[in-house]
């Protein structure tokens, strides 16, 4: 009996994944080498980017607005919202790129929107290389605690299987409305300040203190999580704000990994249809 | 069972516009739409079972289903309604490289085509020589594919395809784009498999590879199996029925008129009505006309061309020496062609009427009456030459070699 898009289930789905581990591989590896060929900076974009991020951060808000949080917990921001950005990006325009062999070849299609995560990841761990020494040099010293450190694991993780969810869900609503991109940059923008990207949970103390009820809910945010989980990790003097609404934010980042692989499992049957 | 594909019911429909509603994102399509849309179905109502080791033609006008029903075999596409089944390893022959990343050269896209049709890492290595060899590609094989021709594409496409090894091989009018020696090299591949008793569903508007490659042809024509069997009477079926419209060839008729074709029958040896021939037996011709306007000395002719239009045979009253001093009214004039030396395959047959210099066609069918011929007597091509051959004298003291 061969495999194909008809009877699909969430478990048959996972399985198959598993077993075209060889693929996987040569798409993560057609990612990486397909966004660096041809450009003279080729990876060192995915550093120059996020730290020119941190540049017009440094410029706008400590310069011109004369307030702002450390330099290290911005770099730590940015490049965690770069790994996001990558991944919702790349991950909604995964399956309709691919739209020829979708059409033509049965596949796990979650390998699609897989691969491109993984890719990401590994633009992500690479700059973590840069991460270090620069955060090193702005706190003039090392600000790790080896117990913490050896929570970045998880944290990458939690992160990585975050931003997968997005890109099943993205990928999938991408093949059926056409609207999706300019949903998603539309709400990315918003998604961006309401995320401690540029900023901190400190920095959120006054707003905290007025209204006590918007914060808790802005802890749902699981990117709110994820990135102060970071700095926690990463940095000593960053407290992670434990709670049962910090904790359920985590626990939405499982639910959205369950649903999106769900709702995509379900999408893939028509997806040869629409593209 | 020795099925490798069975269908039963099988249909898919479309919507004519927007999303469909079984699914969770169509759901949300129709609703924020408002409207219904019509169904549009590319396929209905299959069922039908490829036995293990057949190679399948699939014929029909373009838009009949025929990708469609590919699509639902390889799993591709999900099915509106029915079930369609197929036992072992199924490989498509990509379209124009699907799959292939621009910016890689040609080994990388080897690599990852190769995984995508789910060849393991170490036989992709294994038969990577052999791939790149079947390519013919050797010398461009670090450049990258965005400097390849349509035609490079598909050679490498399909070499990775048949290094697959799969139990069923599904190919989709994509050999057109090859050059001729490629193609041949990909027909004597497709035999070997034949060969190695591996199924093929082969969907190509070229009839004359159909017909000669096929163990039987498959008939689609607005979504629906019109005919399924031996594949010249398959083809000669399409050819009836999808002749005119976006049909394979282009039969055109012109003249005058002052002379008409009204009816023309094929009578087979028995005398019956037929599109199907004999080798070695008779074909009858049998033309009705009407002359408008009495008209002297006209002359009738016909002409055979094969399945993909080579002139075989072509002649007229006048070469015959039968003069027809003077027709007028309706009338009936008989070809008879005794034997019938064709081989097996599919024809066309054009009819003319002219005048006796030339200059004024009054009714010429082009191409207008497919048939198709089967041959029992054996033998290679096109026509039947008679032969025989004269044996060196017995030497009965000799125990001879067969």
């Amino acid at each position: 009996m061969s495999e194909n898009a008809q009877n699909t289930t969430l478990l048959s789905e996972l399985r198959a994944v598993g077993s075209r581990g060889n693929m996987l591989w040569n798409l993560v590896l057609r990612d990486l080498k397909g966004r660096y060929k041809g450009s003279l900076l080729g990876f060192l974009w995915s550093i120059l980017t996020p730290l020119f991020m941190a540049l017009i951060y440094l410029f706008f808000l400590r310069v011109v607005a004369g307030r702002g949080v450390p330099m290290e917990e911005i770099i730590i921001g940015v490049f965690a919202w770069q790994f996001t950005v990558q991944c919702v990006n790349g991950g909604m325009v995964s399956v309709s790129s691919s739209a020829s062999l979708v059409k033509k070849v049965y596949f796990p299609r979650s390998l699609l929107p897989l691969s491109v995560t993984l890719g990401a990841l590994i633009n992500y761990l690479l700059s973590l290389i840069v991460q270090f020494p620069l955060i090193a040099i702005l706190s003039h010293g090392l600000p790790f605690t080896i117990s913490r450190l050896l929570l970045l694991p998880l944290v990458i993780i939690l992160h990585t299987g975050f931003n997968f969810a997005l890109a099943l869900i993205l990928s999938s609503s991408n093949v059926y409305f056409r609207d999706t991109p300019h949903l998603v940059g539309l709400l990315l923008s918003a998604w961006f300040f309401l995320s401690p990207v540029m900023y901190n949970l400190e920095f959120l103390s006054r707003f905290a203190a007025s209204l006590p009820w918007l914060m808790k809910c802005y802890m749902l945010n699981p990117l709110a999580v994820i990135i102060t989980a970071y700095r926690f990790c990463i940095l000593r003097p960053v407290d992670f704000p434990l709670s049962a609404w910090s904790l359920a934010g985590g626990l939405l980042i499982f639910l959205l990994l369950i649903s999106g692989f769900a709702i995509f499992v379900r999408a893939q049957r028509h997806f040869a249809d629409y593209l | 069972m020795t099925a490798a594909i069975q269908a039963e019911n099988l249909g898919k429909w479309f919507r004519m516009r927007g999303l469909a509603p079984q699914t969770l994102f169509g759901r949300i399509g129709t609703l924020l739409r408002g409207r219904k849309n019509e169904r549009f179905w590319a396929l209905q109502g299959l069922t039908f079972e490829v036995r293990k080791g057949c190679t399948l033609g699939i014929i029909g006008p373009n838009g009949a289903g025929k990708s469609s029903l590919l699509g639902l075999i390889a799993g591709t596409i999900t099915p509106s309604e029915g079930w369609v089944r197929a036992q072992g390893r199924i490989s498509s022959l990509l379209e124009l490289g699907a799959g292939f990343h621009p910016d890689l050269s040609g080994r990388e896209n080897i690599y990852l085509n190769a995984s995508i049709l789910g060849i393991p890492r170490e036989d992709i290595r294994k038969r990577f020589d052999r791939i790149v060899d079947f390519s013919g590609l050797r010398e461009f094989i670090d450049m990258p594919v965005r400097h390849y021709s349509s035609g490079m594409y598909v050679r490498l496409g399909f070499a990775v395809a048949v290094e697959m090894d799969p139990d069923i091989l599904l190919i989709d009018e994509v050999l057109a784009v090859g050059d001729v020696e490629f193609q041949h090299r990909c027909l004597d591949r497709m035999k070997r498999f034949q060969r190695a008793g591996k199924t093929i569903l082969f969907v190509s508007h070229a009839l004359q590879t159909v017909e000669e490659f096929c163990d039987e042809a498959m008939l689609i024509h607005h979504g629906r199996m019109i005919s399924r069997g031996d594949p010249a009477d398959t083809i000669i079926e399409y050819l009836h029925r999808c002749g005119g419209e976006g049909g394979p060839v282009r039969t055109h008729e012109y003249g005058s008129r002052q002379v008409e074709f009204t009816e023309v029958r094929l009578l087979d040896e028995g005398g019956t009505e037929s599109t199907r021939f004999t080798t070695g037996k008779s074909m009858i011709v049998e033309i009705h006309f009407h002359a408008h306007q009495p008209v002297v000395r006209p002359v009738f002719g016909f002409s055979i061309k094969s399945g993909n239009g080579i002139p075989i045979f072509g002649s007229n009253t006048q070469i015959e020496g039968r003069t027809i001093e003077r027709i007028s009214g309706e009338g009936v004039i008989r070809l008879v062609i005794d034997p019938l030396l064709l081989m097996e395959g599919h024809y066309f047959l054009s009819l003319s009427i002219h005048s006796e210099d030339h200059k004024i066609q009054y009714h010429r069918r082009e191409d207008w009456y497919p048939f198709a011929v089967h041959n029992p007597l054996g033998g290679l091509g096109m026509v039947h030459l008679h032969c025989r051959w004269e044996l060196p004298p017995a030497q009965p003291s000799h125990p001879a070699g067969r």
